[in-house]
């Protein structure tokens, strides 16, 4: 993450959230403590950031391109995948199984 | 002559079977033959990714949402063809809205719903309402507020589930109490407080977010948790509550798991299925348990592979059991030795739960 630097208030204010709050667990975290995920998934722009409800990364799908889709659907993932609503309607119009046909997705240059 | 009776014997198991309805990305509804546990017939929505689906009572219509616009398409089962397709978002203003269903008619859809309108400086988030959608009419024809205010909708997470009664006169929603509605005028005619003691013995009682397979009409058979009011152990146990002279009746089965999905009964009512799930994402266990339905017991539980995220149903005849979704592929499990037998590849990711139709 050290790529990514603040630049306006609304930055610096997230980067003061999640200074030194961060934890990613892979086992059951300790009592009285719970894995931050900053701002949860939904306007972090930062692919990276996928962790599951523990703060780590064993739960998730695997492969993780079985669950590109729900990103948009029910997880509502704008940050990490193309605007499907408004801006890029046929991002996938050649890949209905992601983790069969991922090469068929379009590259998106917002 | 024995070759004969047997063509004619599989040909009666062939019928016998269902029909599986998916909804998968990007736009299309998977018709699956139970039988065969092929693709047979696809079905291209004409308004979006289908979100969720519902049957009607009679097994003759599906209904899907539909996500970009919120829109709603209405299938004739028979000939897997769209008959009515419209959106409700009107330019930028989204009407999304989160439970939903069909009144028994056939020609209204009852929603919970939040309008969210885009501005040209903000998003302009609407107060959570009662919709009523008329299909003929492809457009929303009455909004009512929620009776005792906004926060009454937010049972169930998102709105909770809605159910009609048989006679249509009832409207009931399933969140953290079961709050019953007079469709005429949306008044509240009753209202389960299942956080109160209401039934003997219990404390807290909540209704799964995933409503199950319908296995009786007009009747709502769930697993429920519940604590006692003593020792608090948590409990969970099934339910059964008639949709029509509003009774409830628990049987309790055993100590609570984490997470729970939904029961699926056999057609005979005699064995449940379900499946539970304990441990963290990374390091979790699920389980098989089949529940023999007139003891309330639990007859035996069997780990299995599951995915990080998925779906439990079973198959019309209780032969099949299904773990679905995050992937293209349903997985096929026999329900006697609770081993996985076969995987069903639908080609596309899948975007909603299943409609099992029965065979004729």
């Amino acid at each position: 993450m050290k790529h990514l630097r603040a630049v306006n208030h609304k930055a610096r204010r997230i980067q003061e959230q999640i200074e030194n709050d961060v934890v990613a667990l892979q086992g059951p975290p300790a009592a009285g403590q719970r894995p931050h995920v900053p701002m949860g998934c939904a306007i972090v722009f930062s692919p990276g950031w996928e962790v599951d409800s523990s703060g780590g990364t064993a739960g998730l799908c695997q492969p993780v391109e079985r669950d590109l889709y729900d990103c948009y659907i029910s997880c509502y993932w704008p940050a990490q995948v193309p605007d499907h609503m408004n801006n890029y309607p046929d991002w996938t119009a050649k890949c209905a199984a992601a983790t069969k046909d991922w090469r068929n997705v379009d590259l998106v240059f917002p | 002559m024995k070759i004969l009776f047997a063509m004619t014997a599989a040909a009666m198991t062939t019928a016998a079977q269902g029909t599986l309805f998916v909804g998968t990305w990007p736009r299309t509804i998977q018709v699956v033959d139970e039988a065969k546990q092929k693709v047979v017939d696809h079905i291209e929505l004409q308004t979006g990714v289908s979100h969720s689906m519902q049957i009607s009572d009679d097994y003759k219509t599906i209904y899907a949402s539909t996500i970009e616009k919120n829109g709603i398409e209405v299938i004739d089962v028979a000939t897997r063809k769209v008959t009515n397709a419209f959106v409700l978002d009107e330019g930028g203003k989204k009407m999304r809205f989160s439970a939903w269903a069909p009144d028994p008619s056939g020609k209204l859809i009852y929603m919970i719903m939040r309008p969210i309108e885009k501005k040209i400086d903000r998003f302009e988030v609407g107060k959570t309402q009662f919709a009523v959608v008329d299909l003929a009419q492809k457009k929303i024809v009455k909004f009512v507020d929620m009776p005792g205010g906004e926060d009454a909708a937010m049972g169930g997470g998102r709105g909770g589930s809605l159910r009609f009664s048989p006679d249509g006169k009832y409207l009931y929603r399933m969140g953290g109490t079961i709050t019953i509605y007079d469709t005429s005028d949306f008044k509240v005619v009753d209202t389960i407080e299942l956080s109160q003691p209401r039934f003997s013995g219990m404390q807290t009682v909540n209704l799964g977010q995933q409503l199950d397979g319908l296995q009786e009409p007009g009747m709502l058979v769930s697993l429920f948790n519940s604590s006692d009011p003593v020792i608090h152990k948590q409990i969970f146990g099934i339910a059964r509550f008639d949709l029509d002279k509003r009774t409830f009746h628990f049987t309790p089965i055993g100590p609570a798991v984490p997470s729970m999905q939904g029961l699926y009964i056999t057609p005979d009512r005699k064995t449940g299925y379900t499946v539970t799930t304990s441990g963290t994402p990374g390091n979790k266990r699920s389980e098989f348990w089949v529940i023999d339905v007139p003891t309330g017991k639990v007859m035996r539980t069997q780990e299995f592979d599951g995915r990080a995220r998925y779906t439990f149903g079973m198959s019309s005849t209780g032969k099949d059991l299904y773990i679905y979704g995050a992937g293209y592929d349903i997985e096929v499990y026999d329900p006697a030795t609770l081993k996985l037998r076969s995987t069903i590849d639908l080609e596309a990711d899948q975007t909603t739960g299943m409609i099992v139709v029965p065979g004729k």
